[in-house]
């Protein structure tokens, strides 16, 4: 069972769950000859055929992928993973200043930084974007921790 | 007034003192973006593209901005194929082939300066090819119905399945996952919620922004940190900086072939630069034969390459502007931008938007004068850029992508929806599904559906009005051509080997 197939497979199972969603879907007045559910189901269908036709075919069709992974790789994908989430989710309450500093710095210890200079330049670089955006450009990002304390 | 009065029109939009200086802006980052491995135009338009609409920039000022960033990374791209053997996009990998032996011999100079030349010597003959083409196209298009539309949006997918990726069915699903991201939210006609799953952040549908920041940039993070421990080293320039006429008319005839060629491949829905850069390399190779030293520094397989990627670039406008089907990843990320607006791209444009079609199109001329200006004196500053640390680079590209996506809604449900698709898509890139197919699906699925309803009704539901058209039964032949695509080229290329042989 290669990546690939249990991947593709996986994509068909969602689409047979949204094609039956899809059956649900009808206009209570008839605005024209096809309503809102023929198209989601042709297209979902489409794709659970091509997905099947890539989870079952013969070997011969397919091409070796060499997804590269090891322990360590696997390990820091994760793990910036879980920092884009959980900046995201705290993009707002902790504000833009404070999200951005531990978030450039959890990411630029992944991509080899040394501490100390990283977080330095995560300070930076919060900073320096906070004062681009909000300021120059006028992109309005949340202050958050510091909305008492800044402007 | 005729086409010429129309550029002149044109001209007057892009040269007012604040769409020169977006120009300027944008053809400086495109080509820091396109430099940068793994950041290609499709990431740089996606990340500007949501600060171009939150800076209450007028869509023309938006699409100029948009157009400089694109042309910007095709030009980007190749001072890293040249100086450290990495392309910056994916335009640029037949560069690599020439330009780094080219640098290893003390002649990155050259290399770089007769690259810039060949680009815009390429962008030219394409924006020429745009302004002679495009409005003819346009006059052409308005006559098609939406059956023709529908159909012709089918052409556009089957396209990418013959000519992009190695497998057909791949492409087929990431362009169907495309449509079926873009039937998410409340149905145009009726107001039927659709896969929205009571949410209200996705009544709407998906931000396209949304869709593209998570796709390209969070996916590209990933992909990177992959493989942050391998170093490059930097060349050095050598002595001569500059090329001299007699390198300039020994590849001027790869140029303006190449040039040509990639054109007509960038008109074509879904073939975008790579493509053209390595059909003209394999031609030009062919065409010099045992007189070039391809593969080991010959200046024509740095020139062909070039022209050829930045000429599809520009032909890739050519369908956008007048069919409103676009022809590579990065042109449906603009018609994107046009939809922020309200915009929708097709024929009608250019005679409802002349400002948007016309500056745009000027600001292409534009544009490439700018960089082949920026790109020869300020190469060494470029370069020297590719010495900032990945520790710091990464950081700030996901901190700008998250400020773009936050800037259009601000809503937290975006950003950890942005990360999930992110991840979605670092998948689908790690199996080798084409992520262009799935934006240009995405791009195209509201049009396709509304254009097959309205067929449809105006045939009260029969079906026969998709092929009663000479245009629809063309379009489906061809549609079918491409279908047949990858076996046909197979067949050709195992008999070109017996041949061969």
């Amino acid at each position: 069972m290669t990546m690939e197939r249990l991947f593709s497979g996986l994509m068909a199972l969602v689409c047979f769950g949204l094609i039956y969603l899809a059956y649900g879907y009808t206009a209570p007045i008839a605005y024209d000859p096809i309503g809102p559910r023929p198209y989601p189901i042709l297209i979902f269908s489409l794709l659970a055929l091509g997905t099947l036709v890539v989870t079952f075919r013969p070997a011969q069709f397919t091409k070796i992928i060499d997804l590269g992974f090891n322990k360590a790789i696997i390990r820091n994908l994760i793990l910036c993973v879980i920092a884009l989430l959980v900046y995201g989710m705290f993009f707002e309450s902790l504000g833009f200043p404070v999200a951005t500093t531990l978030m450039s710095f959890a990411v630029g210890l992944l991509f080899d930084g040394k501490p100390v200079k990283t977080f330095i330049f995560s300070v930076i670089i919060s900073i320096a974007l906070f004062i681009l955006f909000d300021l120059f450009l006028d992109v309005k990002l949340p202050l958050g921790l510091l909305s008492g304390i800044v402007g | 007034m005729d086409t010429f009065d129309f550029l002149m029109h044109g001209f007057s939009v892009a040269t007012t003192p604040q769409n020169l200086l977006i120009a300027f802006i944008g053809a400086f980052l495109g080509t820091i973006v396109g430099m940068l491995p793994g950041l290609g135009p499709i990431n740089g338009v996606a990340i500007l593209l949501p600060f171009a609409y939150a800076l209450g920039l007028p869509p023309e000022s938006a699409l100029i901005l948009l157009a400089a960033v694109y042309l910007g990374c095709e030009y980007g791209g190749r001072i890293s194929a040249i100086l450290i053997n990495v392309p910056g996009d994916a335009g640029a990998i037949m560069t690599t082939l020439d330009g780094y032996p080219l640098a290893r011999q003390g002649k990155a100079g050259i290399a770089l300066s007769l690259s810039a030349v060949s680009s815009f010597v390429g962008a030219t003959i394409a924006t020429i090819g745009v302004v002679l083409f495009a409005p003819i196209l346009a006059k052409w298009a308005v006559s098609f119905g939406p059956a023709e539309y529908f159909v012709l949006m089918v052409f556009a997918i089957t396209c990418l399945g013959g000519l992009v990726g190695d497998q057909p069915v791949k492409t087929g699903i990431s362009a169907l996952i495309g449509l079926g991201l873009a039937t998410v939210g409340v149905d145009a006609v009726t107001g039927i919620y659709r896969f929205t799953f009571d949410s209200v952040n996705l009544s709407d549908g998906i931000q396209f922004t949304t869709i593209v920041i998570g796709f390209f940039s969070v996916s590209e993070i990933l992909i990177l940190l992959e493989r942050t421990t391998t170093g490059h080293k930097v060349v050095e320039q050598g002595k001569r900086s500059l090329l001299n006429f007699k390198e300039f008319t020994f590849s001027l005839g790869a140029m303006l072939r190449s040039g040509l060629m990639g054109f007509v491949v960038g008109i074509l829905p879904g073939a975008g630069a790579t493509i053209a850069s390595a059909m003209t390399y394999a031609s030009e190779r062919k065409i010099a034969g045992d007189t070039g030293t391809f593969g080991e520094g010959d200046l024509r397989g740095v020139a062909s390459p070039e022209a050829a990627n930045n000429a599809s670039a520009c032909g890739s406008f050519v369908p956008m502007l007048t069919l409103g089907v676009p022809g590579s990843g990065t042109t449906a990320v603009m018609m994107g931008a046009l939809t922020l607006y309200n915009i929708t791209p097709g024929p009608q444009l250019f005679t409802q938007q002349p400002d948007i079609v016309w500056g745009l199109i000027a600001s292409l001329f534009i544009c490439n004068v700018i960089l082949l200006v920026l790109n020869i004196p300020l190469v060494g500053l470029f370069a020297k850029l590719l010495n900032v640390p990945s520790y710091v680079l990464i950081p700030s590209i996901a901190a700008v992508s998250f400020v773009g996506v936050y800037s259009i809604n601000s809503t937290t449900f975006d950003l950890v929806f942005m990360v999930a698709l992110g991840v979605f898509g670092y998948f689908l890139r790690k199996l080798n599904f084409p992520l262009s197919a799935l934006i240009l699906g995405y791009v195209l699925g509201e049009l396709m559906e509304s254009n097959l309803r309205r067929a449809l009704s105006i045939s009260q539901g029969e079906l026969s009005i998709l092929w009663s058209s000479p245009i629809t039964i063309a379009l489906w032949l061809l549609a079918i051509l491409m279908v047949f695509m990858p076996i046909i080229r197979s067949i050709y290329r195992k008999r070109y080997k017996k041949t061969a042989v």
